[in-house]
């Protein structure tokens, strides 16, 4: 076990590399920075070119992931290469707007953008390296495509299930209990919040409210229920996968369109600057 | 009493290699000049018919027929009744182009080739040109039809004016090596006339073989010559023996034994081997070595796969696995050399479905390995690369090994493996697959899971193609230099045979269609069914930079690994 704690694996050689690589880079920055500041230049100038050049590079990895077939590194490079960038980003950009909330319409939505596209980074960031994990541990691993698919299937099992006991106790127990309490379940998913938040608090009520009900059964309703609790457990585990995997697929729609803006904003700004703010002299 | 549900089991009879075989057929095969050495009773007898049936087919070959190439997967032997048949022997540099054979050219885009991908691939899946049917233009020519179906040179004087060649005469055996020892024809061989050939497949040829000592002997003797030697000369056990050293060469290659174990293979009989071995049942799994007993010699694999595995509690563990070119029982010999005590073997040795193995006698590893001064292994006690295969094995997770070793995964020489506790199901490696063939991914991100590693439905370029046996127009082959297998799509005419065949479901058949969307359908039949055409994963030959997926992937969650390398299986395993 302490070796297991104590191995080096590969990708922490390589973390450790990056970062030394970012700190160095931030404090040539930092220092380039002090330097042109007490030698009076204007130090926003180079910081807000250096930002631009960023978030270009930034950008570019988007452009990498569609141009598939040409050798130009692989994926996972340019990934880590983006998540140190943006790390370093973050620096520059808070040194170019003097760490405090800028002035003027443009500029605040400026920040705006590009806070919430750090963030954002930050979160998918985060979201990929603990969700493949906990869906590779709870459930059986499920196409987002065919999740629909899966769930019409458990949802027509329950039913016939139902149907049965209909069918063969002339009883409607279970088909009462079956659309009050478990049709809405069956019918699509439940519980997300929850799910991301490893929560089964609400799976747990449902299959007590169950157990509580078969003192209402005959011995072949339980054993009908019996089978729809497994159903219950199966359609929880969909209902995780399908929270969990809809995070992962859909952070990237607010992430990319803003980085997108994010660079014609920044060109916007540049412009102003140079036509208004006296750059260019 | 008959009920309706009673059926008829089906015998060796049923499943003939030609179906259209009749009497009279087999009659002209026991009659052929091929069986004159056996012995008469057993030429006249049943049985030898019954094998015949089973296993033989005649084939008439028009001039410029490929009958065999090189490089190929066999599973037949050919003996030729009448024509002559020429085998191309120039060296490989300048050999005949492998377009010529039919086989697909494999040159990388160029770069502008690349990019223009992104505005000429299809919107339609399956899109394809010209080549793909009967009557279009096409460098490849094929004739006949379903299993019958040839291709041919299209200039054999050309052909022959060009390549060194010689010509086998009627009355003369070729393939029987290929076909016994499931490996690749080491030559092309083309009809240079009409003529007619008996082939027979590597089952009906054992048949033969166990009751007739002059066949047996003859091949045996061609084996041995042709095949043997070259094996051993190749093995790094005996490398101190490439220079210089023929005579004991000579000897080795007489004094070994060939020993065959399991079925050739089939993926039906593969898989339910493999669910046994996934429930501890090796019973599937021929016995090769047992632990405990006295090693009688090295054990060679030169084909297939072997468990390695020793008794744990009431149990098999798997220690590690073997492929060809590695050999088990030596650091026992090792180990007990010089000492008059012994050591037994300390594992087990099972084959994997067919398993084909040369037997060093002891005597001989003493005196030519043990003892040679020569020899790296002359008086030294050295860690060998089966310990050293089986300490890393024991660095990956024990379910793991059983899953990959009992599926047969280790099969895969370039095997997509998917770490499920980094992959955040993102399909960019679905994605990179489909943008770099027309918009057609060439594997399912789906495929078995065990401790978190996904083996996914992509071909593994396996060691041991068996979906390349069988192809009766050579579309799927393998590069001449153990590379990748790819299926060429002018001569595939869509059987479905490596499909079928591939135990691992990487091959799919495809319904094509034109520009337009709309499917071809065949016009010879009167369902006017789409014509399919069999699709996998080519490791993307054409793409600058090897496999898109493997680079695409952003997380370091896949790989396509090479399975006989353990250590880059156990360095990816625990990153």
């Amino acid at each position: 076990m302490a070796q297991s704690i104590t191995t080096i694996t590969p990708f922490c050689v390589r973390r450790r590399r990056y970062s030394a690589v970012l700190l160095v880079l931030l404090l040539l920055f930092v220092a380039a920075n002090y330097l042109l500041s007490i030698t009076l230049h204007r130090t926003a100038m180079v910081s807000g070119w250096t930002l631009f050049l960023l978030v270009v590079v930034l950008t570019a990895y988007n452009l990498r992931k569609r141009i598939t077939f040409l050798p130009l590194g692989r994926s996972s490079t340019w990934l880590q290469v983006h998540i140190f960038v943006g790390l370093l980003s973050i620096a520059v950009f808070g040194m170019h707007i003097g760490w405090r909330i800028p002035n003027g319409v443009l500029e605040v939505a400026l920040a705006g953008v590009f806070l919430t596209v750090a963030l954002s980074g930050i979160v998918g960031l985060g979201i990929s390296r603990v969700f493949p994990r906990r869906l590779s541990e709870r459930g059986e691993e499920v196409f987002y495509a065919r999740i629909p698919r899966v769930l019409h299937r458990i949802r027509t099992a329950v039913e016939q299930e139902v149907l049965a006991c209909l069918r063969e106790d002339d009883s409607t127990a279970v088909p009462e209990f079956y659309s009050k309490h478990l049709r809405p379940f069956f019918e699509r998913h439940h519980h997300f919040w929850n799910h991301l938040i490893k929560s089964r608090r609400s799976e747990l009520k449902l299959l007590r409210r169950m157990d509580a009900y078969t003192r209402y059964l005959n011995s072949h309703e339980k054993q009908a229920i019996e089978a729809i609790k497994d159903y219950v457990k199966v359609k929880s585990d969909l209902d995780f996968h399908f929270a969990h995997q809809k995070i992962l697929k859909t952070w990237l729609f607010v992430h990319v369109p803003l980085s997108y803006s994010l660079v014609v904003m920044a060109i916007f700004h540049i412009v102003l600057v140079y036509a208004f703010a006296g750059a260019g002299s | 009493m008959t009920t309706e549900s009673d059926v008829r089991r089906k015998t060796q009879s049923d499943i003939a290699f030609d179906e259209g075989l009749d009497e009279a057929a087999i009659d002209e095969l026991v009659a052929a000049s091929a069986f004159e050495t056996l012995d008469p009773e057993y030429r006249q007898s049943d049985r030898f018919r019954a094998t015949l049936k089973a296993h033989a087919r005649i084939v008439d070959v028009q001039p410029a027929d490929i009958v065999v190439r090189e490089g190929d997967w066999g599973n037949s032997a050919f003996f030729i009744l009448s024509g002559r048949i020429a085998v191309e022997i120039e060296p490989p540099e300048s050999g005949m182009p492998q377009e010529m054979l039919g086989r697909r050219r494999d040159r990388p885009k160029s770069l502008l080739q690349a990019l223009t991908q992104l505005f000429t691939n299809h919107r339609f899946p399956e899109f394809r040109g010209r080549f793909s049917f009967a009557g279009s233009k096409s460098a490849v020519q094929r004739r006949g039809a379903g299993n019958a179906t040839r291709i041919y040179l299209q200039d054999l004087d050309g052909v022959l004016k060009k390549y060194a060649h010689a010509f086998l005469e009627p009355g003369q055996f070729f393939g029987e090596i290929a076909a016994l020892g499931r490996t690749r024809r080491t030559a092309t061989l083309f009809a240079v006339e009409h003529g007619r050939l008996i082939e027979i497949r590597w089952q009906g040829l054992r048949d033969i073989m166990r009751r007739d000592e002059g066949i047996q002997a003859l091949i045996d003797k061609r084996f041995r010559e042709r095949s043997l030697r070259a094996f051993l000369e190749a093995s790094p056990m005996f490398s101190h023996l490439r220079e210089g050293h023929d005579d004991a060469l000579s000897e080795l290659a007489n004094g070994v034994e060939l020993k065959v174990f399991g079925e050739y293979g089939r993926a039906q009989s593969f898989r339910k081997m493999a669910d046994e071995a996934m429930a501890g049942d090796f019973s599937g799994e021929h016995l090769i070595a047992s632990q405990g007993d006295y090693p009688n010699g090295i054990v060679m694999i030169r084909c297939g796969l072997a468990r390695v595995s020793h008794k744990f509690h009431h149990g098999e563990r798997t220690a590690s696995y073997l492929g060809p070119g590695q050999d088990f029982g030596f650091n026992e010999i090792m180990a007990g050399h010089g000492s008059n005590k012994p050591v037994s073997l300390q594992h087990s040795l099972r084959a994997l479905g067919y398993l084909m193995a040369v037997v060093v006698p002891t005597a001989l590893v003493e005196k030519y390995i043990l003892n040679h001064p020569d020899s790296p292994w002359h008086h030294k006690v050295q860690e060998t690369e089966a310990t050293g295969r089986s300490n890393a094995v024991q660095r990956v997770d024990q379910d793991l090994v059983e899953f990959l070793v009992g599926n047969r995964f280790v099969n895969g020489t370039a095997t997509m493996l998917i770490d499920m506790d980094r992959c955040t199901r993102c399909d960019d490696c679905v994605r990179a697959c489909a943008a770099s063939h027309d918009n057609n991914p060439r594997f399912l991100r789906n495929g078995p899971i065990n401790n978190g590693v996904m083996v996914a439905n992509a071909c593994m370029h396996c060691r041991d193609p068996i979906c390349m046996i069988e192809c009766p127009t050579g579309a799927i082959s393998r590069k001449l230099d153990d590379g990748e297998v790819a299926i060429n799509d002018e001569s595939c005419i869509g059987c479905g045979t490596c499909s079928n065949n591939c135990p691992y479901d990487a091959i799919r058949m495809v319904e094509i269609r034109d520009s337009g969307g709309l499917f071809l359908r065949d016009r010879s039949v009167a369902s006017r069914a789409p014509i399919t055409k069999a699709t996998k994963c080519d490791l993307c030959v054409e793409q600058k930079g090897g496999p898109a997926c493997q680079r695409a992937c952003p997380h370091d969650a896949m790989i396509r690994l090479d399975m006989s390398d353990v250590e880059q299986l156990v360095q990816w395993h625990n990153q």
